[in-house]
């Protein structure tokens, strides 16, 4: 009886608790900015989710620690609100009406995922917050008319339409066969058009389309096709867990396919969790610490990855230099509209046009990046098992020369 | 009698009044509302009937994208809409967005009503355990299946249409809270009278002993199958309205989560008391407000809080809050008891 007593009286305190939890939280709190962001802590898209997170506490840090954001003559330094979505877009959107509505936040910055950045535009769009966004490269995004919804990141389509192009000119210009297996979520859905695109320009033929389940652990049905159907190019985009499962399973399986092209390889840090097996594996990227950008906070590539290391203890993977980079767009923005009305800063938002380390941001109308292309990089291994990657296109920056086709299994 | 409409009239009025005294709530308001509708729904047949379902967010997901299509597809082509990347805006004007809204409802009510009756007809046969694992996987398949489903946006998931610029930044909760609770003011109302009638007693004959049941010449199959029907009704209903207010339709995270909803709808009604009528009411505020609570103040320990709920649930209620209650308070429940029996009973023990 008495453990009743004590439920009750807990669940009680809850609802008091709750029902005194109205808004105690403001857009401009004394000298702090605050922002309000849904992260996917736990669920599917936890580990990115964890590298989105640690992308925008590294530039608030560093933000704040070098003199903050000046506006109206006063410095002020950011403070986000986190809350966790669990991967799930139906308790994104709810989280985003709850920082607007209940703590009162007046500028968002984007979840992990186009499909959870696809639930919350609405919301912040309704309010008018202007919501700056990392990790939501779904092209379809930018075609509803958004006007608060800025991008840093080039969209989806555009992840490995590279790779087919590239993959033709090393045929000798000459259509090649593709094989593309895709999870079915917003992101790789739309990689799958950037890829339908390519084939068509190129008049290449896609001789495997296969769908991947979301709780991707096995795509052993689609390798086994790949080794019947011998393609020239197998495209895989699933977020961290489809690369992960598709490296374990080519390896597992000894699949022979002259390109791998992917998505997420340094999210899921390919090469560190299979070394070897991964080798030559071909991964788009909206960023490599290799690229040349330059900027005053962060200073380079390099430097960046360099301290996200020591922070963090890994590699920061693009996710994390991408939201580190939304931070900044911010930082500017206040700056330029040197006000805190939503309206002013959204009309500064649209009118950047900086170089951060992570690269040139200008936005579309549609609110995506166009300025600043993706990367590919390749895993490569020596002979010591030690792996990297090394950005192998576009030319300008590239660092090693793409070997192509992949090694069979029989002569690695 | 007079007590009771008492009581009615101050919850009624509590409900109107509630989006004004917690402006900033509303949305969890109109969840809370659409919780209730399912956990009630789900008693239907988890509770009276003793069958327990899996399968309603069948009829819940179906609703959401019925209702999205429906509203999409009386005023433009639904697959140019669907189609990511599109490069043409549609736009809703607002006559179109509530007639679509009100059309989109009652296919959203309508046709998940009848799958229920197909598929109630096939595996309704099925008792016990079996029963509970079929269903179960017909939330799963309905994920999948959607989720390739191109004209809906398979993978890509489906963009409800967005709230029509009328009146103020308000508008859009309000509407959404007080379509969600005129449909819980619905539910409540059929099942209550549904439960004063002989349906319930049917329903409960089947629970307690099927084959009894049937001997004494009930038709078992056709009021199992009319169970389920009223259930899905009100589970498409809800569904559809939770489509609107989430803006985002996803196969499986949104529509068939079977993992999340599927889970919670039996939860609640188990939390609240199954087999009575306001355990699942009981059942779905106190969890909904326990889970909100969980993710304002505790933030990443939710899912922990909610499994050791679950365990305190079984444990030490088993039957329910309303159960528990009953157990401490029968008087109060219209039960007379022998107070020098029950002593001989305790003293036997």
């Amino acid at each position: 009886m008495k453990l009743n007593k004590i439920i009750l009286s807990f669940v009680s305190a809850l609802v008091i608790l709750f029902s005194t939890s109205i808004a105690s939280f403001a857009k401009v709190v004394g000298d702090k900015i605050i922002l309000g962001a849904a992260i996917s802590l736990t669920g599917k898209y936890s580990s990115n989710g964890v590298h989105t997170q640690n992308g925008y506490n590294m530039a608030v840090d560093r933000i704040n620690s070098m003199g903050g954001v000046k506006v109206g003559g006063k410095t002020y330094k950011f403070d986000i609100i986190y809350y966790d979505d669990e991967s799930n877009p139906k308790r994104a959107a709810q989280l985003a009406e709850r920082l607007i509505s209940q703590d009162g936040v007046e500028f968002m910055l984007g979840p992990y995922s186009s499909g959870l950045t696809k639930a919350i535009a609405p919301v912040t769009e309704k309010y008018g917050v202007p919501m700056v966004e990392a990790n939501g490269a779904s092209r379809s995004l930018f075609t509803k008319g958004y006007k608060y919804l800025f991008a840093v990141l080039a969209p989806a389509n555009l992840y490995l339409d590279v790779a087919i192009e590239t993959a033709v000119e090393l045929n000798g210009g000459k259509p090649v066969r593709i094989a593309q297996a895709f999870e079915q979520d917003a992101f790789s859905q739309d990689v799958r058009l950037g890829i339908l695109d390519a084939a068509e320009r190129t008049g290449s033929k896609i001789i495997i389309d296969d769908k991947l389940p979301k709780e991707l652990n096995d795509m052993a049905a689609t390798l086994v096709k790949v080794k019947q159907m011998k393609p020239d190019v197998l495209v895989v985009s699933g977020h961290t867990k489809g690369a992960l499962t598709a490296i374990r399973q080519i390896a597992e399986m000894k699949v022979d396919v002259p390109m791998l092209a992917m998505t997420h390889c340094d999210a899921a840090k390919l090469s560190k969790q299979h070394g070897k097996n991964s080798q030559y594996a071909l991964c788009a990227s909206q960023w490599h610490k290799s690229l040349t950008y330059k900027d005053d906070f962060f200073k380079d590539g390099m430097t960046y990855a360099a301290d996200f290391e020591k922070e963090f203890g890994y590699d920061p993977p693009y996710q994390s230099a991408e939201s580190s980079a939304a931070l900044l767009v911010f930082k500017d923005a206040f700056e330029r509209a040197n006000s805190f009305d939503q309206k002013k800063v959204r009309d500064a938002l649209a009118a950047t046009n900086m170089q951060t380390f992570y690269g040139n941001i200008k936005f579309a109308p549609g609110g995506q990046n166009v300025d600043k292309p993706m990367v590919l990089f390749q895993v490569m291994c020596d002979a010591s098992g030690s792996c990297e990657n090394k950005v192998v296109a576009p030319l300008k920056w590239a660092s090693a020369k793409l070997i192509h086709p992949i090694p069979k299994w029989s002569e690695r | 009698m007079n007590k009771n409409f008492i009581l009615y009239a101050a919850i009624l009025i509590f409900g109107l009044a509630a989006p004004f005294l917690f402006p900033a709530f509303k949305v969890q308001l109109s969840i809370l509302c659409v919780l209730i509708v399912l956990a009630t729904t789900w008693n239907i047949q988890g509770g009276e009937m003793g069958y327990n379902s899996f399968g309603n967010i069948l009829f819940y997901g179906l609703g959401m994208y019925l209702c999205a299509s429906v509203q999409v597809g009386m005023f433009f082509p639904l697959a140019e809409w669907t189609e990511s990347g599109g490069e043409k805006t549609f736009v809703h004007t607002p006559t179109q967005f509530f007639q679509g809204m009100a059309f989109g409802l009652v296919v959203a009510a309508v046709v998940p009503t009848i799958v229920a009756g197909l598929i109630g007809y096939s595996i309704l046969g099925l008792r016990g355990h079996y029963f509970a694992i079929c269903t179960l996987g017909l939330g799963v398949a309905a994920g999948e299946i959607s989720g390739g489903i191109e004209i809906i946006g398979a993978g890509q998931g489906f963009t409800t249409p967005p709230f029509p610029n009328v009146g103020s930044l308000e508008a859009r909760g309000e509407f959404f809270y007080f379509l969600s609770f005129f449909t819980l003011v619905l539910t409540f109302i059929a099942v209550r009278s549904i439960y004063s009638t002989r349906f319930k007693l049917i329903l409960n004959a089947i629970r307690d002993n099927e084959d009894k049941a049937e001997a004494m010449g009930i038709e078992t199959m056709k009021y199992k199958i009319i169970g389920w029907m009223i259930s899905a009704f009100f589970c498409g209903l809800a569904g559809g309205i939770m489509g609107g207010l989430v803006g985002y339709i996803d196969s499986t995270d949104v529509a068939f989560d079977g993992r999340e909803m599927g889970v919670f709808m039996v939860l609640m009604a188990i939390l609240g008391g199954k087999g009575t009528l306001w355990g699942p009411i009981i059942g779905a505020t106190i969890f909904h407000i326990f889970k909100e609570g969980f993710w304002t103040f505790f933030l990443g320990w939710q899912y922990v809080a909610l499994g050791v709920l679950i365990v305190v649930i079984v444990i030490y209620f088993p039957e329910g809050i309303m159960g528990w209650l009953r157990e401490k308070y029968p008087e109060r429940f219209g039960e007379v008891v022998d107070e020098k029996d029950r002593k001989a009973q305790v003293e036997l023990k």
